[in-house]
């Protein structure tokens, strides 16, 4: 097992600038996810990772050693990829045994470690079989025996779970969370899926254009996002984004919404807003944290009923302000007929304050300590 | 309301598949637009194909004097062929012909492809230059290296000579020893670029995660090759052989072109030699015969060559 350390890598093909300067260390025994939309350069760290492509710059380090120029056997890693990539004319056993041939074991102790891989993943019964004569979720299974039948210092999963149905993966999920605290091995998985990244990881790094936008702990991520990209990324419905202008009248901040609302700040949120580049913050409020009333009062943003989504556990209510629309979860019983009109508060300790102009969060302080900018390793708060 | 039972679903599906009519005739019959398509191709091909080779081996079974009628001789000319020792010689000819130009051909023509399949600067012009044998005409090809090979006027006595490795002209297609090697030579040098481009269209579609599960693992490139490409490549392998065996065995205008089977019948291989029984000699009788036992030989190829092909179909359902 080892920590995993990048550093200031950048990764360009012909002249795309696929990977920009990410630093990142993945502590001994791990599970991270990197999390981001497709072509947010997260596939492509990984494989960085594992020595399948070349590094443009920077460095990568396993544990104490420096393997940025190692070919990818001399990395002592592990990787599941996202279509398995199992031999097709080989049995199970020889999948499973490869890795092991490759590296010259003893034919005893290749037979033994399959064996012993095998029975931890209840794929003992198919070791004759070929993977074309497998299901999805076996050959799941046999491709991570194919990374856990050598005991590498870490392991590289490429979404291993996006191929199999939704009832499977949520079940390999948990199996695989499982194993994670079993073997206690450092993991990096790839995925674009957001709750898989909550569910399993310990700590995500969510990507977009190349860049880490903010790497922390699952929570952290969702309750205290570091700019407005991570923001509307986690979290699903995604956050509600509300535009406007600071406006100070008597003492009292208040936020001038461009749809005409005028909103009050708690003085702590003021202070934030205070610090906004040029007078124009982002409100973001997640749908749990607007509260629907339908008396006009003082301070409440006004908007009117679009439509209502009943959900069994809640109620989404999509809401026209202005030209834009936001959704709202609130209690199971909320219903309204389309147009109604209907008042919005928020949960003013929960809401996220940001600067229009640099998309980034604003905090108490004015800091964002997560900012990625600084050119700094990045370690999980 | 009707109620369907499975006993009555299933007794349902057993009417409908007994009312597909079991005499094939009658199946035909509803498909004759079918053969309406093909028949112009069938018609054709029963003209050029079946009527040659019916009367190849009508004609085999008699004695074709040049003056007077046929006679019939029963299986005279094929005891006589398989009885004489020139038979056996050209057989041995033949297989030396095959054997070696196939596996040398191949070999050639698969580093070839990976080569031609890596990315470098240049690769464009690389492969270009690699198929320029394959472009040129059988005739043509055969003229060139006659004269390559030529004794007095040859480049390569020619050069040996300049460089002062040998002091008289090479004899090489007039040799017994040299000739065959000599057009094995030139069939390697004009088949590979086919081998080379089956191997190229193969290669490319070895699946590029493999192979990158095959370095994960920690295989070495000679280890990639050989767990990887090879086992995926392996139908590939098989159609590639099977098409160069049966195209040396058939090959006609190399041999007779440079060396017409001399010297001293050397370089005759089947395919001269019944040429050149029927159309030298006009002993059309035997050169059928021997006709029928190369047609023979052929289709038991052929039915290798698309047993490989459909097994290929199989994996693919």
């Amino acid at each position: 097992m080892a920590e995993v350390r990048l550093d200031s890598v950048i990764k360009y093909y012909d002249n795309v600038l696929a990977v920009d300067d990410v630093s990142l260390t993945m502590k001994d025994g791990d599970f991270v996810a990197l999390l981001g939309p497709s072509g947010c350069g997260k596939t492509t760290t990984l494989n960085l990772i594992a020595g399948l492509i070349e590094i443009s710059d920077g460095e990568i380090w396993i544990g104490d050693r420096d393997v940025t120029d190692l070919d990818p056997k001399d990395r002592d890693i592990a990787m599941v990829f996202q279509n398995y990539a199992l031999y097709p004319t080989k049995t199970v056993y020889g999948n499973l045994a490869f890795p092991l041939q490759m590296r010259k074991a003893s034919k005893d102790q290749i037979d033994e470690r399959v064996r012993r891989t095998a029975e931890m993943l209840s794929i003992s019964h198919l070791l004759e079989r070929r993977p074309r004569e497998l299901s999805g979720g076996q050959q799941q299974r046999v491709a991570l025996g194919r990374a856990l039948v050598r005991d590498p210092r870490v392991f590289l999963m490429d979404e291993p779970l996006s191929n199999l149905d939704a009832k499977l993966r949520v079940q390999m999920r948990a199996e695989l969370k499982r194993f994670h605290q079993d073997l206690n091995a450092t993991m990096i998985y790839v995925t674009h899926d957001q709750l898989e990244a909550m569910t399993m990881a310990d700590n995500i790094a969510v990507m977009s254009d190349g860049r880490v936008q903010q790497y922390g702990p699952p929570e952290e991520i969702f309750y205290d996002p570091a700019n407005l990209f991570v923001a509307g990324f986690i979290g699903s419905p995604a956050m509600n984004f509300l535009y406007g202008e600071v406006v100070v009248e008597g003492g009292v901040t208040s936020v001038k919404g461009d749809e005409g609302w005028e909103y009050p700040l708690t003085p702590e949120n003021a202070q934030k807003a205070s610090h906004a580049t040029n007078g124009r913050i982002i409100i973001g409020a997640r749908p749990a944290n607007f509260i629907l009333s339908r008396e006009e009062a003082p301070g409440l943003i006004p908007g009117s009923i679009y439509t209502v989504e009943p959900t069994g556990d809640s109620t989404f209510v999509h809401i026209t302000i202005g030209e834009q629309i936001f959704v709202a979860i609130t209690d199971p019983f909320f219903r309204a007929d389309p147009d109604d009109p209907i008042w919005i508060d928020l949960e003013d300790e929960r809401i996220h304050v940001f600067d229009e102009g640099t998309e980034e969060v604003l905090r108490v302080d004015g800091l964002n300590s997560q900012s990625q900018h600084g050119r700094r390793t990045l370690q999980p708060a | 309301m009707a109620v369907t039972t499975p006993q009555q679903a299933t007794g349902q599906v057993a009417i409908r598949a007994s009312r597909e009519p079991r005499n094939v005739f009658v199946r035909m019959y509803r498909q004759w637009a079918d053969y309406a398509y093909i028949f112009p191709a069938l018609f054709a091909m029963f003209f050029v194909i079946a009527y040659p080779i019916a009367y190849t081996i009508y004609l085999s079974f008699y004695s074709t004097p040049t003056a007077g009628d046929n006679v019939w001789n029963g299986l005279t000319n094929y005891t006589s062929i398989i009885t004489a020792e020139r038979f056996w010689m050209i057989t041995q000819n033949t297989m030396y012909w095959t054997i070696v130009s196939t596996i040398l051909a191949f070999i050639i023509g698969t580093g070839a492809a990976l080569i031609a399949q890596r990315e470098f600067i240049g690769r464009g012009l690389v492969r270009g230059i690699f198929l320029i044998p394959w472009v040129i005409s059988h005739v043509a090809t055969a003229y060139i290296w006659v004269w390559i090979f030529h004794s007095d006027y040859g480049l390569v006595s020619g050069m040996l000579m300049d460089l002062g490795i040998i002091s008289s002209p090479l004899v090489i297609l007039d040799s017994t020893t040299w000739a065959m090697p000599a057009l094995i030579l030139v069939n390697v040098w004009k088949d590979f670029p086919f081998i080379m481009i089956m191997m190229l269209a193969g290669l490319q579609t070895v699946p590029d995660h493999l192979i990158r599960a095959a370095k994960m693992d920690g295989a070495s490139t000679w280890q990639q090759f050989r767990h990887v490409t090879l086992p995926h490549l392996k139908g590939v392998i098989i159609i590639t052989l099977l098409l160069t065996i049966v195209m040396n065995l058939n090959h006609f205008t190399l041999p007779w072109i440079m060396t017409g089977g001399g010297p001293a019948s050397t370089t005759h291989i089947w395919i001269t030699e019944v040429y050149a029984l029927a159309f030298r000699s006009l002993r059309f009788g035997i050169a059928s015969a021997f006709s029928v036992v190369l047609f023979i030989i052929m289709m038991s190829m052929a039915y290798f060559y698309v047993k490989a092909m459909t097994a290929g179909d199989d994996r693919r359902r």
